[in-house]
């Protein structure tokens, strides 16, 4: 994590967070035209997990309560469900955020993969969803694709915070 | 969450939820519009001609046929009066709508449609295609509304096998397929027996084709056999569906306004 980042005051970050919000719902709609979404995690929920372990004045639950509403229309889930487990996992992530901002990012991103299998896991708890041969493995890899794709996310989102809050 | 579960008294945030991720849906098939956009406008000339024919031709087909359900339609109203029971014929009308985006998850099967509340869809109405039910509207925004596929795990449909007669619940697998419940190990089924809406539960509308049985099991100390069908419906090469509007349901067949252009009146048995 870059030191200029992580001095930053939320509400100098605010658009950056609203457009990485915007964009990860994009590409989250944009994986459920295919079987991407199997493998790949919620890019929204990632985002927000980033955004709570770097700006630490807030607790993101009610962003994460609202993303989560959107996440169960998205899926076409119960109304809460989504926005449960997002709250749920935003809490877990505010309680360690202070240990997990100092990791190093590799470090971090073996942490979000073992968010994203709790997440997997009461995903799997709350909807039960019928996993042939062909979606079993990519279901259950899909944290372990998380961890490759954090460094990537974290890389993009710190570009992206410098770029705005800076320009 | 319960309240959505239990009582589906969620409606309103549903469909303000559903509105407000409408932009999304249209961000993300943007690309996908893009390259239908450029692929249509390369096609050649003379394809659109020999398409155009085909069409014309098929057109005359289908009011062939039209003509012939006209008279069948007369002749079962005829019966009817014979046999002195009444109100078994429904009419319907239809309404196109354009598929504009549709998830071909195993977790959730769904289509979404062009038409909304202000084109007076609502929930509960239901969606065909050329050959036969796709689902049923299940969240209605402004401009657009959500079907649920036949496909979709959270999915049942009343059928019964067209040559039997024998009734049964058709449940999606979100693989695409489907499966018949409760029939029983000693009815008479064959693999390609085609299964058609029943009307039970007044949902879905009687006789039309929902699919076909393709694979039967007989699973040991189970009384029902193990049925998978493959939907005729073409769920995700369609991209004009059909709505269906009952005309015995008052409200909506007031609203609807009468326009020859995208609404049509047909029957169906019931």
């Amino acid at each position: 994590m870059g030191s200029k980042q992580l001095n930053l005051p939320l509400p100098q970050a605010r658009l950056a967070i609203l457009l990485s919000y915007f964009f990860c719902l994009v590409l989250d709609t944009l994986a459920l035209l295919g079987d991407a979404s199997i493998l790949t995690p919620p890019l929204t929920l990632f985002a927000l997990l980033y955004w709570t372990a770097n700006f630490l004045d807030r607790t993101h639950l009610f962003t994460a309560f609202i993303l989560g509403l959107l996440a169960d229309t998205l899926y076409q889930t119960t109304l809460g469900a989504h926005a449960l487990i997002f709250v749920l996992i935003t809490f877990l992530m505010v309680r360690h955020r202070l240990r997990f901002k100092s990791y190093p990012v590799w470090q971090q991103a073996f942490f979000a993969g073992l968010y994203m299998m709790i997440y997997q896991t009461l995903n799997f708890l709350f909807f039960s969803p019928v996993l042939d041969n062909g979606n079993f493995v990519p279901y259950w890899t899909m944290p372990a694709a998380s961890i490759l794709l954090w460094p990537v996310l974290a890389f993009v989102l710190k570009r992206l915070t410098t770029m705005i809050a800076y320009r | 969450m319960a309240a959505d579960y239990y009582g589906h008294l969620t409606g309103s945030i549903r469909s303000a939820l559903l509105t407000s991720i409408s932009p999304l849906e249209h961000v993300a098939t943007f690309p996908q519009h893009i390259y239908e956009w450029a692929t249509t406008d390369f096609t050649n000339i003379n394809a659109l001609k020999i398409e155009n024919m085909q069409l014309k031709t098929k057109i005359l087909l289908l009011k062939a046929k039209q003509q012939q359900f006209a008279n069948l339609e007369l002749e079962v109203e005829r019966l009817e009066s014979l046999l002195g029971t009444t109100g078994k014929m429904t009419r319907q009308s239809v309404q196109i709508a354009t598929i504009t985006y549709y998830s071909n998850n195993p977790l959730t099967q769904f289509v979404t449609l062009d038409k909304g509340v202000l084109q007076h869809a609502s929930e509960q109405q239901t969606v065909i295609d050329s050959k036969g039910i796709m689902g049923q509207i299940v969240q209605t925004a402004a401009a657009s509304s959500r079907v649920l596929l036949i496909t979709d795990p959270d999915h049942q449909i009343p059928v019964r096998i067209q040559r039997t007669g024998q009734r049964g619940i058709l449940v999606g697998t979100g693989h695409d397929t489907t499966q018949l419940n409760f029939i029983p190990k000693n009815s008479m089924t064959k693999v390609g027996d085609l299964l058609e809406s029943s009307g039970l539960g007044g949902v879905f509308p009687a006789g039309y084709p929902v699919a076909i049985i393709t694979q039967i099991e007989m699973p040991e100390g189970n009384p029902y056999l193990e049925i998978t069908a493959q939907p005729i419906a073409e769920l995700h090469q369609a991209s004009k569906v059909l709505i269906l509007t009952r005309h015995n349901d008052k409200t909506e067949t007031e609203k609807m306004p009468a326009t020859g252009t995208d609404q049509e009146a047909l029957t169906n048995g019931q």
